[in-house]
């Protein structure tokens, strides 16, 4: 299947915790991403994922733990280091530059391949065009639809060059058929050579698109595995899928 | 397709170059067909204005304001005056120390505080410029250098005052055509940064800075950038001052109303945007100088009570400032004028 990567890490968080006060947002956790692979991050609300991907892209700071990236040890980066290493990342509330044109938008991102702002454009305009943004690339944010949004944000990360990308809910609040895009189109990316960690509650997108699935519930890591084995396992069921999925 | 837009970029520069070309031949016939002392006063100051709100706006840029810019002024006109009084360096050479003074305090106040979210910045530029004036009014000598304490400094007449060599002239002329230079140039550095990587980091941290440092952008370092650049020019500015009124009160060059004087010409005319500070200092220095013209000797204090109304005025019906209507009327007449046929692809293709 594709999108399983070639057993390479290319991230491993090893017995990382995060506390808020009193709160154990994520706990001695343990997740390892491969090389070229599309990882599927899932689980109840509150159950750390936003807090994972806070804690890998330098936003946190764990208070335990290890976060290394292609060999090099990340842990405590401030976010534009650990994205200028190679690793980028989405926000779940879409986060546009209201007053720049979505092009320009991207243009930010690309300016971090190449410094020149006619090179990057270029590279911009590639990626506009492989999103198939069509006429609104030259739209100011603020005028952008929640769709739009979401594939904007990943336009942006994908722009920076990133070889990792980690996507905070790219679906959503989208229709069916644009989930069905987004799916197509974030295996063109990975396709193309780069990593996806991708958080999502829609089970059947995440069934499709990711081969390997890790389940998360009170900041720990309850299941790892392909879709099949975690939709079968008695402990996903009950903390996260629920009985609809017993019988598959 | 390709060759379309390459004709409607064509044509949006060249009307853009036709209108700041327009204006530029204006300013500088102005001089010599107008021979009031008082009209040409009148004009550098909108220049001198919209010179230090452009430097003040850049601060603007990159999503923070300070309240403070005052400080960095008075730097440079202390700097250059009494590099001139105490050991005769000239104004043109001192302009550059000052500059550098007012750059070094920026990078002071600037390093601790833009690493911080929120308000920090704006209080310690209130703050440093506060008790900078108090230093300098209670200061007589430091040193050796003579600081004036709250009398403040004079600069040294050479010559009755004609000495171009040491930026002193006789008429209003020099110094208007000084002035026209001065913000010139600035606009038109604000105007090439913001088609540089530095201007889009910028754009790219007042939209959400959460985001921008998602994209590799180190919001603090963009942001210090910003603010050294801007006390730089403010220095620069500081000189122009002094050599211009040749005295330096200290509750005036560092006072707290100066400072507010400059962030509010750049917010009426729009603290983001590159144009704005100048328009709003078209706007609002002719307004200030005519109200207390009229009304300073029968109501004084009137014509601040004036500025205050107008200033809530723009807050509540046009936050983005000046520059935005202007610029969207100078978009319509330009597709209207120089693309008449264009004008509706000119609409939706437009940034």
């Amino acid at each position: 299947m594709r999108g399983e990567g070639n057993r390479v890490a290319l991230l491993e968080v090893s017995k990382v915790t995060k506390r808020f006060g009193g709160l154990v947002a994520v706990h001695q956790l343990d997740m390892t991403v491969n090389n070229g692979q599309i990882l599927g991050l899932i689980g109840p609300n509150g159950a750390g994922k936003t807090t994972l991907f806070n804690l890998i892209a330098g936003y946190y700071k764990p208070d335990e733990g290890q976060v290394v990236f292609q060999g090099k040890d990340i842990t405590g980066l401030k976010p534009y280091d650990v994205c200028r290493l190679g690793l980028a990342r989405t926000f779940q509330t879409t986060k546009p530059f209201m007053e720049s044109s979505l092009i320009d938008n991207v243009v930010i991102g690309a300016l971090m391949q190449d410094h020149n702002v006619a090179n990057a454009k270029k590279i911009a305009l590639n990626i506009v065009d492989m999103l198939g943004f069509g006429e609104i690339a030259y739209a100011p944010g603020h005028e952008l639809t929640v769709p739009d949004r979401k594939r904007l944000e990943v336009a942006r990360a994908l722009a920076t060059g990133a070889k990792l990308l980690l996507l905070d809910e790219p679906m959503a609040g989208l229709t069916p058929t644009e989930k069905a895009h987004t799916v197509a189109l974030l295996r063109r990316i990975n396709e193309q050579g780069t990593t996806l960690v991708v958080v999502e509650h829609d089970m059947k997108a995440v069934m499709t698109l990711c081969p390997h699935i890790v389940l998360l519930d009170r900041g720990e890591k309850l299941v790892e595995g392909t879709p099949q084995e975690v939709t079968s396992d008695p402990r996903a069921i009950a903390a996260y899928l629920g009985e609809e999925y017993v019988a598959t | 397709m390709e060759q379309e837009t390459g004709m409607r970029a064509l044509a949006q520069r060249l009307g853009r170059r036709v209108v700041i070309i327009a204006a530029l031949t204006v300013a500088a016939i102005i001089p010599l067909v107008v021979h009031n002392p008082y009209a040409i006063h009148i004009g550098i100051l909108i220049f001198l204005y919209g010179y230090l709100a452009t430097a003040w706006g850049l601060v603007g840029q990159s999503g923070q304001l300070s309240f403070g810019h005052a400080a960095f002024l008075g730097l440079g006109a202390y700097t250059s005056t009494i590099l001139f009084n105490q050991a005769g360096v000239t104004p043109w050479l001192g302009m550059l120390a000052g500059g550098g003074i007012a750059m070094a305090a920026g990078a002071g106040i600037g390093y601790p505080t833009l690493r911080l979210r929120g308000v920090y910045f704006a209080l310690a530029t209130l703050a440093f410029a506060y008790s900078l004036q108090i230093f300098v009014r209670t200061t007589n000598w430091l040193g050796p250098i003579r600081i004036g304490a709250g009398p403040g400094l004079h600069v040294l007449l050479v010559n009755g005052g004609n000495a171009p060599s040491l930026f002193q002239f006789p008429s209003k002329e020099p110094y208007y055509y000084i002035a026209l230079g001065m913000v010139a140039g600035i606009v038109a550095l604000s105007y090439y940064l913001n088609r540089t990587r530095i201007g889009y980091y910028w754009a790219a941290i007042r939209g959400d800075p959460d985001a921008a440092e998602s994209l590799g952008i180190s919001v603090a370092r963009y942001r210090i950038r910003a603010f050294l650049l801007s006390c730089f020019l403010t220095g620069l500015g500081g000189t122009f001052y002094a050599q211009y009124f040749l005295a330096l009160d200290p509750r005036r060059v560092l006072g707290v109303s100066l400072s507010i004087e400059i962030a509010l010409v750049g917010i009426v005319g729009g603290w983001q945007s590159v144009f704005g500070p100048l328009l709003g200092s078209l706007v609002l220095i002719p307004i200030g100088q005519l109200t207390r013209a009229q009304l300073g000797s029968s109501l004084p204090g009137l014509h601040l009570l004036i500025y205050g109304v107008i200033l809530m005025l723009f807050i509540q019906f046009l936050p983005q400032g000046l520059n935005s209507p202007v610029m969207r009327g100078l978009r319509w007449a330009e597709a209207k004028v120089w693309r008449p046929r264009e004008y509706s692809t000119y609409e939706r293709g437009g940034k």
